[in-house]
């Protein structure tokens, strides 16, 4: 079994990673700059480079999710969507391609769906508690499990033992990847963050979304992504697995934490937004179905 | 001329008339029911009932009958009644039959048997013809044989409708009421009335204490005590905001420290009580009556 620091290691050699998008490190650079400084055509061509990513993009940027329609052009969904948007949705649909199929440790699609639906999840309560940055909630919340996609390429099939115990047990699988590997998806994640140069608070979501208390950096952002993470997992948007727990959200520390940065988060309607995802729920699992899916009807 | 169904069809695809937004935060305001964006073709199917019911040609005017016309509640009970049609069969919440068997039984087991209880008290408050209450007891005697080996449970049933309560009494069900219900329960708690119709067990039956009980009549109200779990589906939707807030009281008086309650599916509390805890489990969503001496978050 590999240690993290063998992970560790790989990482910094990409050996575990073989098949990393070309356009992924240009991309993340320009996550990194502020929107005024990123010229559209520069995006443009990023998501030009490979026309199935570029169909795949055009595909998201045409869900009702996104609340646009008849978007035909890169630039058009660029003008449509802003540029964070599309920036965002280019480095889910570049992340999927670092996985060969045949490594799943589970199910490609579950990940999928539980990484979008945090996106949007994250967004949205972005939005209605006056958080300032709804487009970096979503960034976050689509990246904050990237940790997974490491340990099931460094370790597969320890990893397919890890969500046969957390399904068995019916826990959360960062319980029982600590009991089995010694580390968790956070601490791979980060790794990895790090060494791509993800945004800092971007890091910080990766690395603590179980832990917020650990969070130094982006507290707010890590709590959000932490809450809307349960949410999702809660609402049929987890992996696969029924995890056996009762969460009283608004009474967790991330609630109580988040609060002090956004006190609109006091009038929230959970119940609400929780119904919400629900009626989000088949739009989710039919653009995860177009865009993620092995069985794609997309040309590659 | 136009036909009744097409007719229908017409209003249901005019989902972008403002009219049923209005509709569906009116319904919420009133009854506590909500109906997400994605989901408000449901919602416009129900109103197309009514609509050709009291001859509304748009869905505005029809707001207007539940606005601005003189038999507006009634015609807003109508809309109610069309909305949790079909609601009323066995095993029609299986989430939180589920959060029932994962979660909460186990935290029950844990707090009573260390003092040395094992007695369960439900309440089906507002039963209708009984199908929750015959759920509920088949769900205990299946788990009468793991979890709550040992245990007695009695389960209260009670509803305004004196029709409703004799048809309880009786458990006579045909397929709409059983749909859900598998071949091995039909086989093991019921037995045969007539060519289409099954009659619960004299077992079943033993559990269930039917009794005529109206939610607002509060000096019948503070006698019903020691509950560990409360069902009330469907039924505050009908209740004004303070009669609303006093069952709510009294729902929270008559349950034990550490006791759930559930409401219907897409029904919400939101300003209506602050004392009850709001509890995400897997799928559903339950009210809960803190306790000092229970687990009520397990979370990571």
């Amino acid at each position: 079994m590999k240690t993290l620091d063998e992970i560790r290691s790989s990482i910094s050699t990409l050996e575990s990673i073989p098949a990393i998008p070309a356009i992924v490190q240009p991309l993340v650079a320009t996550l990194n700059l502020p929107a005024e400084k990123v010229a559209v055509e520069q995006v443009v061509e990023l998501v030009s480079y490979d026309s199935s990513i570029a169909a795949q993009c055009l595909r998201m940027a045409n869900s009702p999710l996104f609340g646009r329609r008849n978007v035909e052009t890169v630039k058009g969904a660029i003008v449509t969507l802003g540029l964070k948007r599309v920036q965002s949705i280019l480095l889910g649909c570049c992340l999927n391609r670092i996985v060969p199929m045949d490594k799943w440790a589970f199910s490609a699609t579950s990940f999928w769906r539980h990484s979008l639906g945090c996106a949007l999840v994250s967004r949205k309560l972005a939005s209605l508690i006056g958080y300032p940055e709804p487009e970096k909630a979503y960034l976050a919340g689509l990246l904050h499990d990237i940790g997974i996609l490491v340990n099931t390429l460094a370790c597969t099939k320890e990893y397919c033992q890890c969500f046969a115990a957390a399904g068995d047990r019916r826990v959360s699988l960062e319980v029982v990847e600590q009991n089995l590997l010694g580390f968790t998806h956070c601490e791979s994640g980060r790794i990895l963050a790090e060494q791509w140069k993800f945004p800092q608070d971007v890091v910080a979501v990766i690395a603590f979304h179980h832990h917020v208390a650990h969070a130094r950096s982006a507290p707010a952002l890590v709590c959000l992504v932490h809450l809307c993470d349960l949410l999702c997992r809660l609402r049929d948007l987890g992996y696969g697995f029924y995890e056996a727990m009762g969460v009283d959200l608004a009474g967790d520390r991330a609630w109580a934490d988040l609060l002090e940065h956004c006190p609109q988060l006091a009038t929230l309607d959970l119940t609400r937004l929780t119904l919400d995802i629900d009626g989000a729920m088949d739009e989710i699992i039919a653009v995860v179905d177009a865009v993620f899916h092995p069985e794609s009807s997309i040309s590659r | 001329m136009e036909t009744a169904v097409t007719k229908i069809v017409t209003q249901v695809e005019d989902l972008k008339d403002p009219a049923y937004l209005k509709i569906r935060d009116l319904i919420y305001e009133i009854s506590g029911i909500y109906q997400p964006q994605e989901k408000l073709y449901l919602l416009a199917s129900r109103c197309a009932r009514r609509m050709a019911a009291v001859n509304a040609a748009t869905p505005a005017d029809y707001l207007a009958h539940l606005t601005l016309r003189a038999n507006r509640e009634t015609e807003l009970r109508s809309l109610l009644n069309e909305i949790t049609i079909g609601e009323t069969y066995m095993f029609r919440s299986p989430a939180q039959l589920d959060a029932l068997r994962n979660v909460i039984l186990p935290q029950f087991v844990a707090s009573k048997a260390a003092m040395g209880f094992k007695r369960l008290r439900l309440w089906s408050a507002g039963c209708s013809t009984g199908e929750e209450p015959y759920t509920l007891a088949m769900f205990l005697l299946e788990e009468s044989t793991k979890l709550l080996s040992g245990w007695t449970f009695d389960i209260l049933a009670t509803d305004l409708n004196d029709h409703s309560l004799a048809a309880a009494k009786a458990g006579i069900y045909g397929e709409y009421s059983l749909r859900g219900t598998s071949d091995a329960l039909r086989k093991k708690y019921f037995k045969p009335h007539d060519e289409k119709r099954l009659q619960a067990s004299d077992q079943l039956k033993s559990l269930i204490r039917f009794e005529r009980v109206n939610l607002s009549d509060d000096s019948k109200m503070i006698f019903i005590k020691g509950l560990d779990l409360i069902f009330c589906c469907n039924v505050l939707i009908y209740f004004d905001l303070n009669s609303k807030r006093r069952v709510m009281q009294h729902f929270y008086s008559n349950l034990l420290s550490g006791g759930y309650l559930f409401l219907g599916h897409a029904e919400s509390l939101f300003q209506v009580d602050d004392r009850f805890r709001l509890m995400h489990f897997p799928g559903a969503i339950g009210y809960w009556k803190a306790s000092a001496n229970c687990v009520g978050s397990d979370k990571s």
